[in-house]
């Protein structure tokens, strides 16, 4: 093909408009680049995202059902001064079977009551209320009294709310792990600790609050430390944080009474591709009696990622459209530039006798072998402005995210009625969960060989255009008007 | 060879015509100078000649067929050679390069054969070390001598030059236009020159004038 070896002729005899060439198509790609590569690293990220913050379906007891079955039972007898809600705890057998469900990844029985403290003191709240109250407005009372300290069964404390969001950690020993299912180990909270001169090892003796009022000596296995945010969620009717502990799940229904054996509070269910959480929803559903049973779901993390970062990846799109249409224009013109300068050489090429398509064709490859330099300068320097770029957006984001996240606090504590017995932190932890989770969902900005392909794509189809929109100046030239002057 | 069949053309103003009912036939072997004051519209008969616009009146015949029959394009890439006042070469190549590029273009008989186009600049007086030069650096009497060895590559029956000598001093004028001699009498082409200089037309075998709208014949 002879104008290949023009295209290849004039590339390299016009050295110095060839470099300039390249220079300004390197610009323009390297935006480009810049907007692909932002872009997928926000998909990326957003699959992280997913796979981090997660999401989870909760398995509890029917509140609402509860409440209307206590009103209609008040209404059509007036017997009794005091209506009572009866709430049924959750079997674990359901659980069971709402685990084995696809994207289920992990799940945590909660069943939290609370003793009273035998052989130790418990720590007053700093404002000098003690502990003990019986319980706030709209707290509903349980069948079981109100003790000084808070017990929360858990299946493992890694999976319990406060520790997977961090609000709490283990700072000696060990936290509650399903070993710990079946016997009395405990994990204590740090100033409980601190006060009776407590430490791994130890054992105490609490006094149960329901049922025969045991006592029952505990094997302290772990001690946490509680965060400053934690005490806050736990509200006003509560104890002092540092007056909660961690045990098995077994043990918290012990306290409660025999009648309690292989029932939880809740279970929480995480959900492994929070995008399937309302699959998982109806299919456990189909496993539980509804009437006394509610699965709930919290995605709201997720949601807040998700829109966070398809932001991201939206704006991404719109750069590189943007460039991609300037840059397109930007080449169309010096081509047009360049093809006016040229005329005498496509004159005489008419002249010759050359096909107009053969012309064009010459401008395309010499434009092709431009953008092909281009594309290797812009795939090096695209990495560094797509890492500038990259890490302005995530700051930016993120900033949206833990915003959103903290009045997404605001409203869950600020639910009335909640807590069952004196609220043990609950679904307005992960609010916040969200928030230091997406702190550390980063941008990875990095050059891919899918990215390049892309970038030499747009590059062909900018080439392409240009050519395309100049060429029409090639093809209404007339070979006599360019000679005979 | 080829014939003009009652030739028109004008600009704007169909009663203001250039040229108007010209018919002239031109023979493969001859040389032929066309002279006239600037403005009368030389170059434009020429370009009509050459392929690159259409009568406006009249025909053009080659081998008695029509150029609107043989296609333009085509015409220009297989029956005519133009050497122009100036322009006439890729600037971007050298001598050789440019000769490569306009046989591969034309499909001549040598297209590629590197040997051919070295001679044939050689027997113009560009030698080996001008010929891979760039163009660029050649000064104006030798471009013009490789546009005319451009012209004597190709296999095209018919050449066609304005003003080839314009630009040069009388030493290349008179080594350009013995090259002209040389095509149309040793290559059998036919070759029309419209030209200024009398001394240039004066060398040709045939000389016409074109004055009042008509072509009158000198010689
Ligand atoms: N594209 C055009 N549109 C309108 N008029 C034109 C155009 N090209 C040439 N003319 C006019 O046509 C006339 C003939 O032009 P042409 O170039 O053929 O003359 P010429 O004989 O070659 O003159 P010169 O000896 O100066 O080269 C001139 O008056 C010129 O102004
Ligand atoms: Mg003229």
């Amino acid at each position: 093909m002879n104008f290949f070896k023009r295209a290849w002729l004039n590339v390299w005899a016009k050295k110095g408009r060839s470099v300039l060439l390249i220079l300004v198509s390197s610009a323009i790609l390297m935006f480009v680049l810049a907007g692909l590569l932002i872009r997928s690293a926000a998909v990326k990220a957003t699959a992280q995202a997913k796979a981090d913050v997660g999401a989870t379906v909760t398995l509890s007891a029917n509140r609402q059902a509860a409440f209307k079955q206590m009103q209609n039972s008040s209404s059509s007898s007036s017997k009794s001064s005091r209506p009572k809600m009866t709430l049924t705890p959750v079997k674990l057998s359901d659980a069971a079977k709402i685990a084995s469900l696809d994207n289920i990844s992990s799940y945590n029985v909660t069943s939290s009551t609370s003793v009273n403290a035998k052989s130790y003191d418990t720590v007053a709240t700093s404002s000098g209320l003690s502990g003990g109250g019986s319980g706030g407005p709209g707290g509903m009372k349980s069948s079981t009294s109100t003790g000084d300290t808070q017990i929360d069964g858990v299946t493992s404390t890694s999976l319990a709310t406060a520790f997977s969001s961090k609000q709490s950690k283990i700072t000696k020993g060990r936290g509650i792990t399903t070993a710990d299912k079946n016997t009395n180990h405990v994990v204590i909270e740090k100033d409980l600790a601190s006060q009776n001169k407590l430490t791994v090892g130890d054992t105490i003796t609490v006094k149960e609050t329901a049922g025969s009022k045991d006592k029952v000596k505990l094997k302290i296995v772990g001690i946490y430390k509680a965060s400053a945010t934690s005490s806050s969620s736990a509200g006003p009717m509560s104890t002092d944080p540092a007056n909660t502990m961690y045990t098995s799940y077994t043990l918290a229904n012990t306290f409660k009474g025999s009648k309690y054996a292989g029932t939880a509070d809740s279970v929480t269910f995480n959900v492994s591709n929070p995008a399937k959480i309302s699959s998982v929803k109806a299919a456990g559903k189909k496993l539980i009696n509804t009437s006394k049973y509610a699965l709930s779901t919290d995605d709201s993390s997720y949601q807040t990622v998700k829109a966070a970062m398809s932001n991201v990846a939206s704006f991404a799109n719109k750069i590189v459209w943007l460039v991609a249409i300037a840059g397109t224009i930007i080449l169309a013109l010096i081509v047009i530039l360049m093809i006016r300068e040229r005329r005498f050489e496509i004159g005489v090429l008419l002249s010759l006798g050359e096909a107009r398509w053969k012309i064009v064709a010459q401008f395309f490859t010499e434009m092709l072998m431009v953008i092909v330099v281009a594309v290797a300068i812009a795939g090096a320097g695209g990495q560094f402005v797509g890492n500038q770029l990259g890490s302005q957006l995530v700051s930016q984001s993120t900033t949206t995210t833990q915003t959103t996240s903290v009045t997404g606090q605001h409203g869950g504590s600020g639910t009335p009625g909640g807590g069952m017995k004196g609220g043990n932190g609950g679904p307005s932890n992960l609010g916040q969960n969200a928030g230091s989770k997406t702190a550390k969902t980063d941008l990875d900005v990095s050059v891919s060989a899918v990215n390049l392909a892309e970038l030499g794509g747009f590059g062909l189809a900018i080439t392409f255009l240009s050519i395309m929109i100049a060429s029409g100046g090639i093809l209404r030239l007339e070979p006599k008007k360019v000679l005979i002057s | 060879m080829l014939k003009t069949q009652g030739l028109g053309y004008w600009y704007q103003d169909k009663a203001q015509p250039l040229f108007q009912d010209i018919n002239l036939e031109f023979d493969v072997g001859q040389s032929y100078a066309i002279l006239g004051h600037s403005g009368t519209g030389k170059t434009t008969f020429l370009s009509l000649i050459a392929g690159l616009d259409k009568p406006k009146a009249g025909d053009i015949l080659l081998d008695d067929r029509s150029l609107n029959q043989i296609g333009l394009t085509n015409y220009r890439r297989h029956e005519v050679s133009i050497v122009f006042q100036a322009y006439n070469l890729f600037t971007y190549m050298s001598p050789l390069n440019n000769l490569l590029t306009a046989m591969a273009i034309t499909g001549t008989e040598h297209a590629g054969d590197k040997a051919f186009a070295l001679k044939t600049l050689n027997d113009l007086g560009i030698g080996a070390d001008l010929a891979t030069r760039n163009v660029q650096h050649l000064s104006g009497g030798q471009q013009q001598r490789v546009a005319i060895a451009r012209t004597m590559a190709g296999d095209a029956q018919l050449v066609v030059a304005d003003e080839p000598t314009g630009n040069l001093d009388e030493d290349n004028t008179q080594a350009v236009i013995e090259q002209f001699q040389r095509i149309a009498h040793d290559r059998q082409k036919c070759v029309i020159i419209v030209t200024h200089e009398p001394d240039v037309a004066a060398q040709c075998d045939h000389q016409y004038r074109l004055e009042n709208k008509q072509f009158t014949k000198l010689s």
